[in-house]
């Protein structure tokens, strides 16, 4: 990666939000049905607070969660390689002036 | 192999995105194309308002936690069936990738359905090829921005209603169609409307290629299931370079040209903006239009047709095809075999299940009688589509008596029944302080409504 990408900073930011979110997207529709058929949403209320829910919505806020995960993962994995790219491109600069 | 440009491969990346204006084809292969795009949307759209019995015929009830496919009703007990057919999906994908290679991409997969489907509306109100791109560079005008208004409006209605039939799938849809029309829709029902809406005029009226170039998985390790015997679009290069244009009817050969006029439609009918003369790149999803407008050129011409065309890496070096071949033998065969075993655990699939629940909070007590007793709480879940009446029996120390307040059990279709259930038996009959008991459960009405659960029963052991 870090030898094909040079410029990282060049990537558009549309082509970097769309690589966060649509990967964790996907992640998340795999997790909310593999969750939601092992619990049922009634069973998770937190605290046994009482409020009530409707499963529709139990499962679309799981959803977002587990979005919500997935796009801080993928989020911290694109920063992790872009700063290794910056990092690489300025010793290269050192090592050539 | 996939051979693949360099200065169009990665690199494309990080250009600038230039709109594609795909210019109209027709030929036998957009022909096919169009008529798969009508078959699936067609199934799309009304696959939902389908009965069976007296309900949806296709619906993955989310609030009840049922999904119905036709005959078939599955709890979330059944979900490795759903893994299965998601893995036999993914397997099949694979086998034909392996046999016809993109053919997904240019014929079945949504991107492609719903992008040929917007396109079209698009050419009934901007115009041709010409035209729309001529219409993009106009400076704004009344006109214009009549045309773009009543483009979205209608992109919009018809982003709706996906919405709406994609909800559809999860809640019955009469009632929803009864609720929008009195207002009444849920929250998330609404929200999730919108949401798959503005996802498909997003990905359908804008985002189009680039989707295929830039998010989807599939165009990047597809390569993987090619090998020399795999179908691929292809310009033959040895046929029509050298390529240039010459009149109608003189004599090419003689001028040192190829068959290849240069007439550029190639390029300008291509949905991802490709020019396949470049060989196999994998921004092509084999939809073909290059064919058909290639084949035209060449009627034209009084040429040959199959300039560009389908064929494999081998038989366009003259190898021969080979479409039985190890790969292909693979995927067809682990795809059979769990085809086979998924049928099978269907056809013998019992749908009914008892979870057995020992009382927490009391170990065992005493009866007046000097029994030992412990409590159970039993769930009956009857999956079948009838209602049905159980018998209960428990077994496993001599002498063990099962008290319940009911001869049988009845359990409405489709639903779970929960309860109580204690079990009696004599100290001198328990071995150890826990012994192994087992609830028999037996419809009275079908005979292969059997089940048995296993479970402890707790004393206070041998003195």
């Amino acid at each position: 990666m870090v030898s094909t990408s040079p410029f990282p900073e060049k990537i558009p930011s549309i082509q970097k939000a769309i690589a966060v979110l649509w990967p964790s997207f996907a992640t998340a529709i795999v997790a909310t049905g593999i969750f939601f058929s092992a619990f049922h949403p009634k069973d998770l209320v937190p605290f046994n607070l009482d409020i009530d829910v409707s499963p529709l919505a139990a499962y679309s806020i799981g959803f977002f969660l587990f979005w919500l995960l997935g796009i801080v993962s993928s989020y911290a994995t694109m920063y992790f390689i872009i700063s290794n790219c910056q990092v690489l491109n300025k010793q290269q600069g050192q090592f050539t002036k | 192999m996939q051979s693949q440009k360099t200065n169009t491969g990665e690199q494309g990346l990080y250009a600038e995105h230039k709109k594609i204006y795909p210019r109209e084809v027709s030929g036998y292969f957009t022909r096919l194309r169009m008529l798969s795009v009508v078959v699936l949307l067609g199934i799309y759209y009304l696959m939902p308002f389908a009965r069976w019995d007296d309900r949806q015929a296709l619906l993955f009830d989310l609030p009840a936690r049922k999904f119905y496919i036709f005959g078939l009703t599955l709890w979330p007990q059944d979900f490795i069936y759903l893994a299965a057919l998601l893995i036999m999906a993914g397997l099949s994908l694979f086998f034909f990738t392996a046999l016809l290679g993109r053919v997904w991409c240019g014929y079945a997969c949504p991107q492609t359905v719903w992008t040929e489907a917007y396109l079209w509306m698009e050419r009934k109100i901007e115009g041709n090829r010409g035209r729309r791109m001529k219409l993009d560079k106009a400076p704004t005008s009344a006109a214009k921005i009549r045309t773009k208004a009543l483009k979205h409006t209608v992109w919009i209605i018809f982003s709706l209603w996906t919405g709406f039939t994609f909800v559809g799938y999860f809640t019955p849809i009469y009632e929803l169609g009864g609720r929008l029309f009195t207002g009444d829709l849920g929250p998330w029902e609404t929200f999730w409307i919108l949401f798959y809406s503005f996802a498909t005029y997003g990905n359908a009226g804008f985002m189009r290629e680039q989707v295929c170039k830039y998010m989807c998985p599939y165009a990047r390790f597809q390569s993987a299931m090619f090998d020399s015997d795999t179908l691929i679009v292809a310009y033959h290069p040895e046929r029509g370079e050298p390529r240039g244009s010459r009149r109608r009817g003189t004599d090419f050969e003689a001028q040192g040209l190829g068959a290849c006029i240069d007439c550029n439609l190639c390029v300008q009918v291509c949905p991802t903006g490709i020019d396949i003369r470049d060989g196999l790149q994998y921004e092509c999803i084999a939809c073909s239009a290059c064919i058909d407008a290639c084949d035209e050129i060449m009627d034209k011409m009084s040429y040959p047709r199959g300039l560009i065309k389908y064929t494999t890496e081998n038989a366009a070096e003259g190898k021969g095809q080979h479409i039985l071949r190890p790969r292909v033998m693979v995927y067809a065969t682990i795809l059979l075999v769990l085809f086979g075993l998924l049928v099978s655990n269907l056809v013998l699939r019992i749908p009914l299940e008892l979870d057995v629940i020992r009382d927490r909070n009391t170990l065992y007590r005493e009866t007046r009688d000097g029994l030992i007793e412990n409590v159970y709480t039993l769930k009956i879940l009857n999956m079948d589509e009838q209602p049905h009446r159980y018998i209960l029996r428990a077994e496993g120390v001599d002498g063990l008596k099962l008290v319940t307040d009911q001869e049988e059990i009845f359990v409405e279709a489709s639903s779970v029944y929960e309860m109580v259930v204690r079990l009696q038996a004599d100290e001198f009959n328990l071995e150890q302080r826990s012994v192994p008991v087992s609830f028999h459960l037996q419809a009275t009405d079908a005979n292969h409504l059997s089940i048995v659960e296993e479970a402890r029963f707790l004393g206070p052991g041998k003195t």
